[in-house]
């Protein structure tokens, strides 16, 4: 019983860890993006394109979050439903994913010359302060017990 | 050879590092920043790995990728250190004999060392293939040495925290 404990105890931070590094991809497509719309990252002519590739970083990325997330719900499914950095957390994740599906890919798609040039850089620094709160978040679930 | 542990009994003595180890926030917030530089920088610098390998930003020559985002790796890289090397100092012990903290040191010299050979060699030439979709083989083997370090890197971080080893 106690072997199997342990192996439990190994897939489940091994999971932990492989999540960090799909977080990691992700919040860096994300990056990538919003440093562009802020005007201190990629020049304007690259951003469509580079928009486009980061959309499919994401689209690869996001189901390896998933599939290393929510296995760790399951396990702690009382503990977390319970706690509220986790609810502050999925707050968060629902509102980043609404905004980044919704006018954040609309921004990001368009060349920049169609709208005054507050758009982008408000727009890209809402996500990157939703993309934040979202891993600090996940982070700090692990200490509020 | 000399050890270091009589230094680090001295850091782990001092007033400051028991006052944050024994404070109730100074590991989550210490730990919770760690963490949220690191994201931030390996995400970037694996981004722009999968444009080295060719998996992604292929229509967009290299450099408009490495260039802008340059500063931003530097920068997180920096936070990253400065935090971690706080976590170091304030609990030495629990750090020095843990395996994964070894594994992960050693990990982080191999990824300085690819990355500034890369910088010397491979990346002084870029003018000629800035805008190949397909980069020399240097360079994308530079790159994906690149993405597996940092993602191992990131691993053997996390799985510092269980010290089964010790």
């Amino acid at each position: 019983m106690s072997q199997a404990y342990r192996e439990s105890l190994w897939l489940f931070a091994v999971t932990q860890a492989l999540h960090l590094v799909a977080v990691s991809g992700f919040v860096g497509a994300i990056l990538i993006v919003d440093l562009g719309l802020l005007g201190w990252g990629p020049a304007r002519q690259s951003r469509a394109g580079i928009a486009r590739s980061a959309q499919r970083i994401l689209l690869w990325t996001g189901p390896a979050v998933l599939v290393t997330g929510i296995p760790q719900f399951t396990t702690n499914a009382l503990r977390y439903y319970a706690s509220p950095v986790f609810a502050i957390k999925m707050g968060l994740l629902a509102a980043a994913l609404v905004f980044t599906v919704t006018l954040r890919r609309r921004v990001a798609a368009a060349d920049g010359d169609r709208m005054p040039s507050w758009v982008p850089k408000a727009v890209g620094a809402i996500s990157l302060a939703l993309w934040m709160g979202v891993t600090i978040g996940g982070r700090w679930i692990g200490f509020a017990e | 050879m000399p050890s270091i542990l009589p230094a680090l009994e001295w850091l782990e003595g001092l007033a400051w590092t028991t006052a944050i180890r024994e404070s109730n926030l100074g590991y989550p917030i210490m730990e919770t920043s760690h963490v949220a530089c690191i994201v931030a920088f390996a995400g970037l610098v694996m981004v722009m790995d999968l444009r080295f390998v060719g998996l992604a930003f292929a229509h967009t020559p290299l450099t408009r990728i490495q260039r802008p985002l340059f500063r931003w790796q530097m920068a997180w890289f920096f936070l990253s250190s400065a935090t971690g090397l706080l976590l170091f100092v304030v609990d030495p012990l629990r750090y020095y004999g843990n395996i994964f903290f070894r594994v992960k040191l050693v990990l982080l010299a191999l990824a300085g060392l690819n990355a500034l050979g890369f910088h010397l060699a491979t990346f002084r030439s870029v003018a000629r293939w800035d805008e190949d979709r397909l980069v020399p083989a240097t360079a994308r083997l530079a790159g994906a040495a690149s993405l597996l370090l940092w993602s191992a890197i990131i691993v053997s971080g996390r799985l510092i925290a269980y010290n089964w080893f010790d």
